[in-house]
């Protein structure tokens, strides 16, 4: 199985689709440069963010594609490390699609914090080892450098050998201590109630999963013109059998966190809990990403309809506005209530994003779509070991 | 060596303001990002709310939550006792600002709370986010000390330029000591109503000692484990309690 060849059925689909990425993620860039040049002339004061509330949309955006990429790392992980060989026409894929959001996440924190390039030399300099976020950025670096590694092996024809498995089962295991210590940056808060908890993590790995999983339903069947018969059988059989499944499952069980999360909220006697969980259910955007944005899916997949490249492609992508908003929520949630002058304040800290802080996400999303369509063009990402 | 610490006696304070305003002298502070404030709040109990107020500077925990999530040792707490930021550190994720339960930590480059910005108008070079034509305390950006460069976090360093070069085993930095006068804490020396005292926790003999035991001093947000340098006088009810009251508007 070391040597690949895998026959796309399209390879027009692809090269159309990536050549429509190529166009799209390069406007998207010159958008993302001419909102970004605000943040070079006046820097961070051209963000809405505050001593109240500190992060805002660029931390959400990277939050959010960095639990998408260890999602598409556990999907590639079902071929890759538990042997479920059905994936393999997708893998390829899944790790370049892990590569790429997880350099649209770090470019989107890369230009919120306020020194970045100094981070290479003084978070290895001083081991902060009691700062979840230290644990953070060391698990990170290693899962992308695994990541990077494994497409490499990949890419040159080795799926299975001793060494790569290794590389996979590695790679799989730095992408959960990274999104744990991701959980823990938020979840370790005590005096910011609404993040805090121990099940963060969980919520955040099962979210994670769900996100990678929205992508592939989304991306995979765009790139193969939405249409399953331009796919290799393999990867056919993958899209309209197994995966649905699992997407319902997942889905399913983000819904009932999602409830839950809200419930307990709204009834809690932790004010900070209470009142910025009211403040969310009030919002029309907490309505469009349970009913339309996570329901309706969930009730399409239920049905035979899930086998559809089309309703495939919608599922995914209403998923992942609904996953998109919570992330937002969710890091926005935790700072609505200023700390300490909560205890009296009656207002929330106002918030919404500004120009720049949207060209910074517009910024990162644009080069990795720039990326995905480089690799659908030059990294052969349909391949697949012979089986 | 010193374990420096504040009381704040609330039966004393009047809410001036003059705290705040020595302590944007002395440290080049600007609206909206002052290192200590009076916040000022009203307990509504219908038909007479009562407007009260409550002096915040950091408060230098024992165990600083904002020293313990810095990925880069940036925050750090020096022998006597102050949390204090090494801005040649700081990578400015802000992190510390959200791990501090008193929200006392400010960000370089905010938009300003009023216009103009006074930055534009004395505009900073090379590593100076700003360039006041006057400057109080000498640069020290290992201690956080003067005018910060842009992209990094700052905070009350309980005037450490004053404060540590105070003579060795000294109780007490008060008025009351002419030849003290100098190392006293802007916040302390201009406090008209004498309601705050700065000194030494670990001295059994110091006055803020002595306060804090016969007329047991209090410190904010027990329940977080920071351990609060700061202690408040004045009785259960002039300290603002944990629990937010319900009566949102």
């Amino acid at each position: 199985m070391s040597n690949t060849s895998q026959a796309v059925a399209c390879p027009e689909c692809i090269s159309r689709i990536s050549t429509l990425r190529l166009a799209v993620g390069g406007f998207g860039l010159l958008v993302g440069i001419v909102a970004v040049l605000g943040l070079l002339t006046g820097g961070h004061e051209t963000f809405n963010t505050s001593s109240q509330l500190t992060w805002g949309l660029p931390v959400s955006t990277y939050v959010f594609f960095v639990l998408t990429s260890t999602g598409l790392t556990f999907v590639a992980s079902l071929a890759m490390v538990f042997g479920m060989k059905d994936f393999y026409p997708i893998a390829k894929r899944c790790v370049w699609g892990a590569v790429v959001t997880l350099v649209i996440g770090f470019i989107s924190l890369g230009l919120e914090i306020g020194n970045p390039l100094r981070m290479l030399w003084v978070i290895p300099t001083n081991m902060a080892v009691s700062s979840p976020m230290w644990w953070m950025g060391l698990f990170y670096t290693t899962y992308l450098a695994l990541l990077v590694w494994k497409f490499l092996t990949i890419n040159k024809g080795d799926w299975d050998s001793p060494q790569s498995t290794a590389i996979g089962i590695a790679s799989f295991v730095a992408v959960v201590f990274a999104h744990a210590t991701l959980g823990s940056v938020f979840g370790m808060m005590a005096m910011r109630p609404f993040w805090y908890g121990p099940m963060v993590p969980v919520y955040f790995l099962i979210t994670a999963f769900l996100s990678g999983l929205a992508f592939i339903m989304l991306f995979i069947n765009l790139d193969y013109g939405v249409n399953q018969e331009n796919m290799s059988p393999g990867a056919a059989r993958a899209m309209s059998r197994q995966l649905p499944l699992i997407f319902a499952i997942v889905l399913g069980l983000v819904i009932v966190f999602t409830l839950a999360k809200t419930i307990t909220g709204l009834w809690s006697n932790v004010p900070e809990n209470r009142i910025v969980t009211q403040h969310i259910v009030a919002s029309p955007l907490f309505w469009f990403e349970l009913l339309p944005g996570m329901l309706l899916p969930f009730v399409l997949m239920l049905t035979k309809m899930r086998h559809d490249a089309k309703v495939q492609v919608v599922s995914g992508g209403l998923v992942i506005v609904a996953l998109f908003i919570g992330r937002y929520e969710y890091v926005v949630g935790g700072q609505l209530i200023p700390v300490f002058k909560g205890a009296w304040f009656d207002d929330l800290t106002p918030y919404s994003p500004s120009m720049t802080e949207i060209g910074v996400v517009v910024l990162a999303i644009s080069v990795g779509i720039l990326l995905y369509a480089f690799g659908d063009k030059k990294l052969n990402l349909s391949d697949a070991p012979n089986q | 060596m010193a374990k420096w610490g504040m009381v704040i006696d609330l039966a004393k304070c009047t809410g001036c303001q003059a705290c705040s305003t020595a302590c944007q002298m002395e440290n080049n502070r600007l609206p909206g990002e002052n290192y200590q404030d009076v916040l000022y709040y009203a307990e509504r109990k219908q038909p007479a709310p009562t407007l009260k107020w409550f002096p915040r500077p950091c408060m230098h925990c024992e165990e600083p939550s904002c020293m313990h999530v810095c990925p880069t040792k940036a925050t750090f707490k020096t022998e006597d006792g102050v949390v204090l930021i090494d801005w040649n550190k700081c990578i400015g994720c802000k992190y510390c600002m959200i791990a501090c339960p008193y929200g006392v930590r400010f960000y370089t480059d905010e938009k300003p709370l009023i216009e103009p910005n006074i930055k534009d108008v004395f505009k900073g070079s090379g590593d100076l986010s700003w360039n006041p034509p006057y400057k109080g305390p000498q640069q020290d950006n290992a201690h956080g000390v003067g005018i910060q460069p842009h992209g990094v976090v700052s905070k009350c360093t309980f005037c450490y330029h004053k404060v540590s070069k105070a003579p060795k085993g000294t109780a007490d930095l008060s008025n009351d000591n002419a030849a003290l006068r100098e190392y006293v804490p802007a916040c302390v020396r201009t406090c008209a109503p004498t309601a705050r005292y700065f000194g030494d926790l670990d001295n059994p003999n110091s006055q803020v000692n002595r306060l804090i035991s016969e007329r047991r001093g209090v410190r904010l947000l027990e329940h977080t484990g920071n351990k609060p340098q700061v202690y408040y006088l004045g009785g259960a009810g002039a300290v603002p309690g944990f629990n937010r009251p319900d009566n949102k508007s």
